[in-house]
């Protein structure tokens, strides 16, 4: 985006209106990337556009195979690779579920039953991901996967729309940390794309619910009353939960919660069901093992999918290797299999209610998308959640995401439409709390959950010990009342603070987050009771740290609490 | 490998997150020049949260920004604050835009909670007594700010007030002469300049004229009025005011915390209230909501007065 330099004051009234439109070649892109499926969309002028494929689908399913050692991804291929060929080992796929996780997080070690190779150390490193290639196993990275990915997609929007692409926005879920954020950042830099925006799911749905409404206001004329929706989104790899009040064309994200959990913990639970030494069996991948394997992946989903229409399915396979599932699998056992994973989801769902502060009354509409919420179960669920007999039935729930993504990138490019349906805004939220460590090993929240951005909040702190003269500063993520319960983003020292007794000196900590919800941190030193600081500022973008919690060891190694800060009583508080 | 190769040699990626160029007082931000967080802001440059010790902006500053009056109702609140959204988010307007909406979103999240507690304390207030003192119309008697909301503020002591008049001759558009009462009050703070209020607070024969801290004088000038007394029969009725008013206004300042406590643990929607309890409010912004919401719930505190058996003079 041009920077300008000179500012007419009396132009100053109209700031949005007289900004020069651009051509439509610099319109972003939407792209969703989902764990199984995923779609691009632009704003083609007058309208949202999804982009097909070769294959001519909207939805393409998510994978890279390193077959021939060229590898190439589900979304450009002439010929589409069969589900069987996806499972074989050649190709990674679920990498959303695995980027930017280290080898200790438990979501990795679940996916270890996938048919290619992750292997865990527990030490808190990333884990090491291969795909075999001419019976090798060949080494890769998420990010380098989805790098590949991404420039399949990029090349495929290229073609169509007849120019480069640099400008994406991206859907991710609401509960990636900010690593995982920089994570995605970084693949798509890999891919030559340039991120403006990295939207919660919901919160794209949210966008393009507030044009629903926007227009059909048009229509009837009706009254611009505020609309309360709650938004509920499960795909294959992650669920999120919205809350967001929407009015003449703006969407307030009210609360956000997210959670790893999808269908392909469903398809764990019932495959764990079906098979109950499925663990034990696949979890160390062999050659001939992974064709087995594959066979009853496929089977178990397809029953999946069918027991969303049918009350019992029957499942008959031989997987080749003495393994075979020849039964029938009903509803309520499905349910009964899943219900873990249905109860976590109410937690979400009510959990983003209080964070809210709205009771089912209260809301207008409850949007479900996503691929699981074609689950009967969890339709119910969300009914009797919110104390309704319908949900919204205005939205795809498969292109939701995307066509949200697409609105907002034509929206953060400056685009005006004649006719008014870009008239839109979200005001998002952050879906996790920020502080720093401080009394020991407590977290002092500076910027709470769900709070609107942009946003700033300063603290002031104090230091723990006599004439101590320099502080670290570690910044964290997370709910967790503890500092080892939440996630570090990263440190750094300050100096210059005068020789004093304990309690005395003054030490400002500010956090602030951009509208492309880009965190930092500032921190200084004053010297008590005056205005002036006594040293320049110290500004640091947040995550600097891409490990886990061994740097804080090594850090408390060699300097046990010396750097200590401690909290000041919230009267004194700015 | 291909692929590979190629994705890592591009070099036309920029990064997300570039510095920003340290924002300029932007002209949208003109109109509303005068409200200090504004300016503060905005001057400091690249660094513009070391300075939050100066005043912080008070309710009246919010309802300024947005662009509302004070007894406006939450839907006008959230009206205004999407309207303004609309147009200075940087979605919208670009990066200039940031520090605005940052204003914004500070703005509406005190009026809101604000407009939230006044709901409940409202609810609460109804259930406990019926509409005690509802004749309460406040701005009749409170003194107004000429120019900026400073830390300390002019009161006088109607009760020590001998009604000699000699405040007004030396500071007449500060303060005035109550006929009825026959003593004298402030009627705007810092109406004139600082010497001539020296020069009346020193005239004073009495002291009545004190100096205090702006944040106790709605209360001070609450206490201060006459009230009706609740009366049984024929007994008791007629008018009231506490004879030392600043230990009443202290222990009534107790009293609100404690109800406010109260009012915040026993209405939030959730017992353990996670949401509540996490977004603490910074002493400045506890100050900010109490000044607006003050006037509704000094009400019904008032009553208590007479139950603690303060002494009282009876007018």
């Amino acid at each position: 985006m041009a920077e300008q330099f000179y500012t007419v004051a009396s132009d100053s009234e109209t700031p949005a209106d007289d900004r020069q439109q651009p051509s439509l070649p610099d319109i972003a892109i939407g792209i969703d990337i989902g764990t199984s499926q995923c779609s691009i969309a632009v704003w083609n002028g007058k309208r949202v556009e999804l982009l097909r494929n070769t294959r001519n689908q909207k939805l393409m399913r998510s994978y890279v195979t390193f077959k021939n050692e060229v590898p190439s991804g589900g979304a450009s291929q002439n010929l589409s690779h069969d589900e069987q060929e996806i499972l074989s080992g050649s190709a990674v796929f679920n990498l959303k579920r695995l980027i930017g996780r280290v080898d200790t997080d438990p979501v990795v070690h679940a996916s270890k039953t996938l048919p290619f190779l992750i292997q865990t150390l527990d030490i808190g490193d990333r884990p090491f991901i291969a795909a075999l290639v001419n019976n090798v196993w060949r080494s890769t990275t998420p990010e380098e996967v989805l790098a590949i990915f991404l420039v399949e997609l990029k090349v495929l929007a290229e073609v169509q729309l007849k120019r480069p692409i640099i400008n994406v926005v991206l859907t991710v879920p609401v509960s990636f940390n900010r690593f995982q954020l920089t994570r995605i950042e970084r693949a798509c830099a890999m891919a030559g794309l340039h991120v403006m925006r990295l939207m919660p799911e919901p919160t794209a749905v949210a966008l393009l619910y507030a044009q629903q409404q926007q227009q059909s206001l048009h229509e009837n004329m009706g009254s611009g009353t505020e609309k309360v929706a709650l938004i509920f989104n499960m795909g294959a790899g992650y669920c999120d939960v919205a809350v967001t009040a929407t009015a003449g064309g703006v969407s307030q994200i009210k609360a956000l919660s997210g959670s790893t959990l999808g269908g392909e913990d469903i398809l764990d639970n019932v495959l764990r069901h079906l098979v109950p030494n499925f663990y034990s069996l696949y979890s160390s991948p062999s050659v001939d093992k992974i064709k087995s394997m594959g066979l009853l992946r496929i089977a178990t989903q397809d029953a999946i999918h069918r027991l969303s229409s049918e009350m019992s399915v029957s499942i008959n396979v031989d997987a080749g290797d003495g393994t075979k599932i020849f039964r029938d699998l009903d509803r309520s056992e499905f349910e009964e299999v899943n219900r873990s994973v249905f109860e976590k989801c109410e937690r979400l769902v009510s959990q983003c209610m209080l964070d809210a502060k709205v009771v089912a009354e209260d809301i207008t509409d409850v949007i479900l998308v996503g691929g699981c919420s074609n689950i009967p179960k969890v339709k119910s669920l969300l009914r009797a959640l919110c104390k309704r007999k319908e949900v919204y039935q205005g939205i795809d729930p498969l292109e939701a995401i995307v066509y949200g993504a697409a609105l907002e990138g034509a929206i953060a490019c400056g685009v005006n439409d004649p006719s008014g349906s870009l008239d839109l805004l979200t005001i998002q939220a952050t879906p996790l709390s920020l502080g720093i460590r401080a009394d020991g090993n407590a977290l002092a929240t500076i910027i709470h959950r769900n709070t609107a951005i942009p946003a700033r909040k300063e603290m002031l702190f104090t230091t723990a010990h006599d004439n101590q003269t320099e502080a670290l500063i570690m910044v964290y993520e997370g709910e967790g009342k503890k500092v080892e319960e939440n996630r570090i983003l990263g440190f750094f020292k300050i100096g210059g603070i005068p020789p004093a007794p304990k309690g005395s000196a003054e030490i400002s900590v500010c956090m602030d987050i951009d509208a492309s919800n880009s965190l930092r941190v500032f921190a200084g030193v004053f010297s008590p009771g005056t205005q002036q600081p006594l040293s320049p500022f110290i500004e640091v973008r947040m995550p600097t740290l891409d490990g886990g919690h061994e740097w804080c060891e090594a850090l408390i190694k060699k300097y046990g609490s010396e750097l200590d800060l401690a909290t000041i009583p919230r009267k004194l508080q700015p | 490998m291909e692929f590979l190769t190629n994705s890592c040699s591009i070099t036309t990626y920029t990064h997300p997150l570039i510095i920003t160029r340290v924002p300029q007082i932007h002209h949208q931000l003109r109109l509303t020049s005068k409200t200090k967080t504004l300016s503060r802001l905005t001057s400091r440059g690249s660094i513009r949260c070391n300075g939050m010790r100066e005043q912080k902006a008070g309710p009246m500053d919010y309802y300024e920004l947005l662009g509302v009056s004070v007894d406006s109702t939450a839907q006008e609140i959230k009206e205004a604050y999407r309207k303004l959204q609309k147009k200075h988010h940087p979605d919208i307007a670009g990066k200039e835009g940031h520090e605005y909406t940052l204003m914004l979103n500070e703005a509406y999240h005190v009026l809101m909670r604000e407009e939230q507690q006044r709901k409940r304390c409202k609810v609460s207030n109804n259930n406990r007594r019926g509409g005690f003192a509802s004749d309460f119309s406040g701005s009749g008697y409170n003194s107004s700010w000429d120019g900026p909301l400073r830390s300390q503020a002019l009161f006088v002591d109607e009760n020590k007030c001998i009604g000699c008049r000699e405040c007004v001759h030396c500071a007449n558009k500060t303060f005035v002469m109550d006929e009825t009462g026959g003593s004298a009050r402030v009627k705007v703070q810092f109406g004139d300049d600082d010497k001539n209020i020296k020069v009346s607070v020193d005239a004073c024969p009495v002291n009545c004229i004190h100096w205090v801290d702006s944040g106790e004088l709605p209360l001070l000038e609450f206490l201060i009025r006459p009230q009706p007394k609740e009366s049984y029969g024929v007994y008791g009725g007629g008018w009231e005011r506490p004879g030392d008013v600043f230990s009443a206004a202290k222990r009534l300042k107790k009293h609100l915390e404690r109800e406010e406590n109260q009012c915040t643990h026993g209405h939030s929607y959730h017992e353990e209230g996670e949401g509540d309890a996490a977004e603490e409010e910074t002493p400045a912004q506890v100050k900010a909501r109490q000044e607006a919401s003050m006037k509704l719930r000094l009400e019904k505190y008032f009553g208590i007065w007479s139950w603690l058996g303060e002494v009282f003079i009876s007018k």
